[in-house]
């Protein structure tokens, strides 16, 4: 049975997307949907084209690298089993694939929590906009993985940047 | 685009107490609201024949409501929805009375937001995880809180603002709380008292998060005809948007600029047909789940320029007393929070000129406009009001009403 932090992970039958998804990550490889007619990718998984409404796409496999685009830290879970994970930063990252397009403000996001390597969360103090990621695969059982990121050795792709001082409270 | 302008009026307003121990149903909070309502407005039970609702699968549908208090219904409709529900049902309440179907529809929310359904807790702990949620709540983004924050934070970094400057959102409207009986923190808090609270989801501290309550709402709309002879100075509605979307607006992070909400849309539409513009607004009502919510929407609406939102709502304009004051009952984050109905309530009460205040004669309308603690939270002589509904950022209502 596959499960991520103790909570079990299904993949209902009728769901083939998902399951590719996953399946792919499991085969350590982060494959997105490309639409058969106009060859955009598109991130979450979903059922038709957003660009051009086609039903048809094919799971392509991308780089995996990407720059954070913004961040949040999770310093309070609400779901009980990522209490343990706490702080966690959680990273929006937009991918090399597909940058500015089909304008200048898009490109192909994804979410995932930014990891050491231990697996563990990163540090906070580490993140930040602006610095250059790769995706990591994180086992859930069964075949499957969850994409997650880690930081690299690349330059930044613009002066990072982190919440921080003056606005970090005293007392936290 | 064409709307129906001034055809329309909510004519009474209805809510329960705000608190963490309703000790009774959400049928209960809704038949109590609806019925308040009903007072308010000089209805009796033969003169309500429509009915709308809206919940997150955590409340009781109109039939039942409608059957407790004896209304028999041409029209009920009960959806599926939290924040920016209640300015489309208005809308769509106006259109359901045009087509003919019913003459005066009652809408409510009812709602035990603290001791059922938590929106920041017990409301979003998924026992498996299948399905959309692999997408972002398998990643540990499971709140509205962990959901959203991406886009503040990138707001902050592209424009400048500061944690600071977005506190005194949560300033002004505790001082709004202090003067509201029924508000659930009534206390004044301080910018220092917001940034020193504990962090939730970096960048939102605690105190940058509204409260969760339990409390019913309703609100009744009916015709303008209809309401000069009703009991009560109608509230007007001038243009309404409905649930406004960007791209993708299943998640809000995919497409376009995460920083630029939903309202960028809905403005044209709302202020298009009202035939006004923000300047001409008297009092906002911008949607405050969390202290940055209120600041985005207001760029959004253009109420302030893209980029301008910490230096607006840090100048002392969104208070009492100031040129144009957000949320004058204390909203989400002080006085209580019912996905929105409260927030056009209160806009509703300002423009009849009655905020239930500490002024010993506000309910004739007499107000004394010493905004002081425990005070006055009346604002002087509003003609114009505007809701700012918000779901997330990437999906948004409006509501404009005006004095007659």
């Amino acid at each position: 049975m596959a499960a991520y932090l103790g909570v079990p992970v299904e993949i209902s039958s009728n769901d083939p997307e998902h399951l590719a998804f996953l399946k792919a990550a499991g085969k350590g490889e982060l494959a997105l949907q490309r639409c058969v007619n106009c060859a955009r990718l598109r991130y979450p998984v979903g059922n038709a084209c957003p660009f051009c409404t086609s039903l048809e796409s094919e799971w392509s496999v991308v780089s995996g690298r990407g720059v954070i685009y913004s961040y949040e830290v999770v310093t309070q879970a609400i779901h009980p089993a990522y209490r343990s994970r706490t702080p966690y930063p959680l990273v929006l990252v937009e991918l090399d694939e597909q940058r500015q397009i089909p304008g200048p403000d898009d490109g192909v996001r994804i979410i995932g929590t930014l990891i050491g390597a231990d697996g563990q969360p990163e540090s906070e103090e580490r993140v930040a906009i602006g610095l250059r990621v790769r995706v990591q695969f994180i086992p859930l059982g069964d075949g499957m993985a969850l994409p997650a990121f880690s930081l690299t050795d690349e330059a930044p792709e613009a002066r990072p940047w982190r919440l921080g001082n003056p606005q970090t409270p005293s007392t936290q | 685009m064409a709307g129906l302008r001034d055809k329309y009026a909510i004519v009474g307003i209805g809510q329960t107490e705000f608190s963490r121990d309703s000790g009774r149903t959400t049928r209960t909070l809704a038949v109590e609201a609806v019925r308040m309502a009903m007072v308010d407005a000089g209805l009796q039970a033969s003169e309500v024949d429509g009915m709308m609702s809206y919940s997150m699968n955590d409340s009781t549908a109109s039939p039942v409501v409608a059957g407790d208090l004896g209304i028999r219904l041409n029209f009920y409709m009960d959806v599926s929805g939290g924040g920016s529900t209640i300015e489309a049902l208005v809308g769509l309440a106006m259109g359901a009375i045009e087509a003919g179907m019913c003459q005066t529809v009652v809408i409510f929310r009812g709602m035990n937001g603290y001791t059922q359904n938590r929106i920041g807790g017990t409301g979003r702990q998924n026992p498996v995880f299948t399905g959309p949620m692999l997408d972002q709540a398998i990643h540990g983004m499971n709140s509205a809180a962990q959901s959203f924050a991406p886009s503040f934070m990138r707001y902050l970094y592209e424009h400048g603002v500061t944690s600071e400057q977005v506190a005194h959102v949560k300033v002004a409207h505790s001082k709004h709380a202090s003067n509201n009986p029924k508000a659930y923190y009534p206390q004044r808090v301080t910018v220092d008292d917001v940034l020193s609270s504990r962090w939730v989801a970096k960048p939102l501290h605690l105190l940058d998060c509204c409260v969760e309550t339990d409390n019913g709402s309703a609100l009744i709309v009916t015709s303008a005809d209809r309401a000069r002879g009703l009991r009560q100075t109608p509230a007007l509605v001038m243009g309404v948007a409905g649930r406004v979307s960007k791209l993708g607006a299943s998640y809000h992070w995919p497409f376009g600029r995460i920083s630029r909400v939903a309202g960028y849309h809905a403005a044209p539409i709302v202020f298009g047909q009202a035939g006004i513009g923000p300047d001409d607004v008297d009092i906002t009502g911008s949607y405050d789940a969390f202290t940055f919510t209120t600041v985005l929407q207001l760029e959004a609406y253009g109420f302030c320029g893209e980029g301008e939102g910490g230096d607006y709502v840090s100048s002392g304009i969104i208070e009492l007393g100031g040129a144009r004051p957000n949320n004058t009952s204390g909203g989400h984050l002080c006085e209580g929070y019912t996905h929105g109905i409260a927030l056009v309530a209160e806009n509703v009460r300002q423009l009849r000129r009655q905020a239930d205040d500490y002024c010993p004669d506000w309910s004739a309308g007499a107000h004394t406009y010493d905004y002081r603690e425990h005070g006055c939270r009346q604002v002087r002589d509003p003609e114009i009001t505007m809701n700012l509904g918000w779901a997330s950022p990437a999906t948004g209502s409006a509501l404009i009403m005006r004095r007659p």
